[in-house]
């Protein structure tokens, strides 16, 4: 057994300049780990997509090399473990989601026997023989992941899985995404919806303005951020703000809806505390405030220069 | 390449706008060509009395000892439209519906992909010209015995000939519709580009200026001029002074066409391969 730590996805200094002159995606280092779970975040137009099709084969990069499931984006050494979804899923509307699943199969060379436990496995089956074009958002995607597993890949690239589902079928896509880690595969996984990816993913990385801004686990990534922050109630408030103001930077104090919100760590509760007291300020709220991850990445990704 | 040529294969089988197409192909040689010529000529309206073919021998275009000519003329214009868009419907659609990024991340890399399309593409071809002059023989059998005359068919190798003359100028103007749908990457432009310049560029031009001098020699390099070339091989068993005598012989237009069967796919392949699909 060797020491080196294998990597599903491994990107150096990846970049891409569309013909409109505009980065996309500046100078990326990411490594995904054989196994893992990894969430790719950062804000709308971040650079996301254009990674993942650049790792799909889809886009050519300007510069950089990427290495992506033992082969080069889009070889079929590459291609054939690899298995995504990037942005909505495409099929052929006067096909069925069945014929559409043997379309794909028979580009694969994937046998025929595989289209129905892909069904069964995204809760298709029911709906297989009606045709795509008649499919609701949640459907579409749940062939789009079929697709994607049809192949049984070592790689499984879902690029927001969730995106324009209703509440129902963020759950049961979440569901979903929980099973397929399942038999050590290697899933990298973009959303928009964060607390899916805190739940389901090892390690998280955090893309702005087309570069990684920050990669660890969510509790690494937390701490990096600044991690948490006190929420105080008080009166009176005016007191409160010049007393908190005076003992913090001004940019630490946030108050919104009588909540005042301090930058500041647990540790500094107990001082913070003391100090209005001593002032004559009733303090009727103290606590610590959990940063969701959405709030990290966003921090982290303003943080940047 | 034989996965995707299988796949493609698939969806074109499942289409139904290719069947219309074939069926309208179909029905354009029996109704338009053979069964309105046989009524004309029955009918003598007014203005064929003056005609420098008498009818009892115009009949004889849709007899069976004329049926490649006539197959081929219908070819070169209506079957040349219906190719063009079979083929721009075989691309662009992948790129109308955004599937081209689907099967691009499937195994076969971009050139399996697009060759595999190819092939299913000329194995339509092939089979629509079988179709077509299959339809043409019976038509014509039907006309002969309906008239009560006498006609012969073609010999086998003129027949193999002519099969072999509709396919390629079938398969180019596919390539062409095909070629279309990739550069434009929609469906509307790629099929209202190819009909306006096979119905303006080719068909109108092509008659307006075939006698001037330099426009003349341009026109020589034309798919549908080199077509018509091809076509001229395959000569009516009377002879009609209103026909026009083709611009390029038979051998310039074979060759011309395989030419143009080559660089369209050629094309195509080369921006496939390079484009980035999706994005900016």
């Amino acid at each position: 057994m060797g020491m080196a730590q294998s990597y599903a996805v491994e990107t150096h200094g990846l970049s891409k300049r569309y013909a409109t002159g505009v980065l996309a995606v500046n100078n990326l280092d990411l490594r995904v780990r054989t196994g893992e779970v990894y969430g790719f975040l950062g804000p709308n137009g971040a650079g996301k997509t254009t990674t993942l099709r650049m790792l799909s084969g889809l886009l050519r990069p300007t510069s950089g090399t990427a290495t992506v499931a033992g082969g080069a984006p889009g070889s079929p050494a590459s291609l054939a473990k690899l298995g995504a979804m990037v942005e909505t899923p495409a099929f052929y509307p006067y096909l069925s989601g069945r014929d559409n699943l043997r379309v794909m199969a028979r580009y694969s060379s994937v046998q025929k026997s595989r289209i129905e436990p892909v069904l069964q496995q995204v809760d298709m089956t029911d709906r297989a023989s009606h045709k795509f074009k008649t499919y609701s958002t949640g459907m579409k995607q749940r062939l789009g992941v079929a697709s994607a597993l049809l192949k049984d890949p070592q790689l499984l690239i879902l690029d927001e899985p969730t995106s324009g589902l209703d509440p129902q079928g963020t759950v049961e896509m979440r569901e979903l995404i929980k099973d397929l880690r399942q038999g050590g595969r290697t899933v990298l996984l973009s959303s928009h919806l964060l607390n899916e990816v805190e739940l389901t993913c090892d390690r998280v990385g955090v893309i702005a303005r087309g570069s990684l801004v920050a990669e660890g686990t969510v509790d690494e990534l937390r701490a990096r951020s600044g991690g948490q922050a006190l929420l105080v109630r008080a009166s009176p408030i005016d007191q409160a703000r010049r007393m908190l103001e005076s003992l913090l930077k001004p940019d630490q104090v946030q108050l919104r809806d009588g909540l005042f919100t301090l930058a500041v760590g647990p540790s500094q509760a107990a001082a913070i505390n003391r100090r209005l007291v001593a002032d004559g300020v009733d303090v009727t709220e103290l606590r610590v405030a959990e940063q969701s991850l959405e709030d990290v990445s966003l921090q982290l990704a303003e943080n940047q220069p | 390449m034989i996965a995707s040529l299988r796949a493609d294969g698939l969806k074109m089988r499942k289409r139904w706008a290719n069947w219309i197409m074939v069926a309208i192909l179909l029905a354009w040689l029996v109704l338009l060509v053979y069964a309105l010529l046989y009524l004309v000529v029955k009918t003598q309206p007014a203005s064929l009395r003056g005609s420098q073919v008498p009818a009892s021998v115009l009949i004889r275009q849709i007899f069976p000892e004329n049926f490649i000519p006539t197959v081929l003329s219908t070819a070169a214009s209506i079957g040349a439209a219906i190719m063009i868009i079979f083929g721009a419907l075989s691309t662009a659609s992948e790129y109308g519906w955004s599937t081209v990024q689907t099967i691009l991340i499937q195994k076969p890399g971009r050139t399996a992909v697009l060759g595999g399309k190819g092939l299913a593409l000329f194995v339509a071809t092939v089979l629509i010209s079988i179709a077509a002059l299959a339809v043409s023989a019976l038509s014509a059998y039907v006309v002969v015995t309906v008239d009560g005359s006498s006609s012969s068919w073609p010999a086998a190798t003129e027949i193999v000939k002519g099969f072999g003359a509709l396919i390629l100028q079938l398969a180019v103007w596919a390539a062409f519709g095909a070629f279309l749908g990739i550069a434009f990457r929609s469906t509307a432009a790629a099929i209202g580009g190819g009909l306006v310049y096979l119905f303006v560029g080719e068909a109108l031009l092509g008659s307006l200026f075939r006698t001037a001098p330099v426009i003349k020699d341009v026109l020589k390099l034309l798919p549908g001029i080199n077509a018509s070339g091809v076509n001229g091989a395959f000569r009516l068993t009377y002879t009609n002074p209103s026909n026009q005598v083709p611009l390029v012989d038979p051998t310039h237009g074979v060759i011309t066409l395989l030419v143009y069967l080559v660089a369209f796919t050629v094309l195509s392949l080369l921006i496939f391969r390079r484009r980035d699909v999706g994005g900016g």
